[in-house]
């Protein structure tokens, strides 16, 4: 009972498990109704290279960046994110430090972060993702009122969110 | 009297010190280590094998494995932490399951670590949940990883077989065969 097994048996034993393991795996992802791929299509979900802006953003208004881009800036530290969604969906999560400017509401919330912004070397303004525009209007209206350096993620909250990047929650 | 107290601290830390080993190296220390293993690595991946998308996009994440491999890995690798948990419990294959999670644990290590230390980057574990927004702590998982992986290595090293399914199917088998 209590001899020790060999070690290329005990190897032997992990192959079979992984084997087994593996061969389920497959068996169950073919035959469920929530399976998926077994070869995914990854390669056209990096944002780097496929930067999707608003049809009607101009070449001339504020620059738009990728995930990749953003993601420098904010650990450059030096770059100060506005979410230009409704107080609601910032409270439900948004990109850790990201100061909260309803484009709805932008009378009531821009006087409070005025210091803030006018102190800060970049502005970046999210929403949604690329299907919204209340970044854009944000930013043209941010540029507008001389601010220089903004830019604007289209992106957005759905890409930080899928890449797992630091979220917060709350006000 | 001062020689005397030392002497007496060092006898007490070295019996410490003993009864610390006695009870790692003891059979009944790798019984319970291999149930909580078990039950944790069971726990762990039954999340993952109902959620294979969200489980793959949390893979994806950790930007290690090349995208043709992501999926493959979301779809098997819980089953086989099934599989590596059941056994353990049940005390089947014993040696090859507890290796086997060592291993799987390892690389979790150094994935977490990679992502924490090198990227600085705080992501989703998928650990025990493919949720999105559960919380998230860092350098507090490799801790874990590091209190489960040398659970793994007691039991690989200090298992003695005991209470385990087959031997009690054994035992009952001479048992009817005795009569």
């Amino acid at each position: 009972m209590n001899r020790k097994p060999k070690f290329s048996n005990t190897i032997f034993k992990v192959v079979i498990i992984v084997c087994v393991g593996f061969v389920i795996g497959i068996l169950n992802n073919t035959f469920s109704r929530n399976g998926i791929q077994l070869i995914g299509n990854w390669g056209n979900k990096t944002v780097s290279d496929s930067l999707l802006v608003p049809n009607d953003y101009l070449p001339d208004d504020p620059e738009a960046i990728t995930l990749d881009q953003a993601l420098e800036s904010f650990k450059s530290r030096e770059a100060i994110f506005i979410d230009c969604r409704l107080k609601e969906d910032y409270d439900l999560g948004h990109i850790k430090g990201a100061l909260n400017l309803p484009w709805e509401e932008f009378e009531e919330y821009f006087p409070r972060l005025k210091s803030i912004l006018s102190e800060s070397k970049e502005i970046i303004a999210y929403c949604d993702g690329s299907e919204c525009e209340l970044s854009l209007l944000l930013a043209r209206e941010l540029a507008g009122l001389g601010y220089e350096n903004v830019k604007i993620f289209f992106g957005g909250w759905v890409e930080w969110k899928n890449a797992g990047l630091p979220m917060e929650k709350g006000s | 009297m001062e020689k005397r107290r030392f002497a007496h601290g060092e006898r007490v830390l070295s019996c410490f010190m003993k009864l610390l080993k006695d009870i790692f190296t003891d059979k009944y220390t790798a019984f319970v280590f291999r149930v909580v293993l078990g039950m944790v690595f069971v726990y762990a991946s039954l999340d993952k094998i109902t959620h294979p998308q969200d489980f793959s996009q949390i893979i994806y994440n950790y930007k290690i494995l090349p995208s043709f491999l992501v999926n493959i890995f979301a779809i098997t690798l819980p089953w086989v932490e099934l599989i590596c948990g059941l056994f353990l419990i049940g005390g089947i294959f014993i040696e090859s399951s507890s290796l086997l999670i060592f291993v799987l644990l390892f690389t979790f290590m150094i994935a977490t670590s990679f992502n924490v230390f090198i990227r600085g980057i705080d992501i989703q574990c998928g650990c025990f949940t493919t949720s999105l927004t559960a919380k998230k702590q860092g350098a507090e998982l490799v801790i874990r990883d590091i209190l489960f992986l040398l659970m793994s290595l007691q039991v690989l090293l200090f298992n003695r077989n005991f209470a385990t399914l087959p031997g009690f199917y054994q035992r009952i088998l001479y048992r009817w065969l005795l009569k």
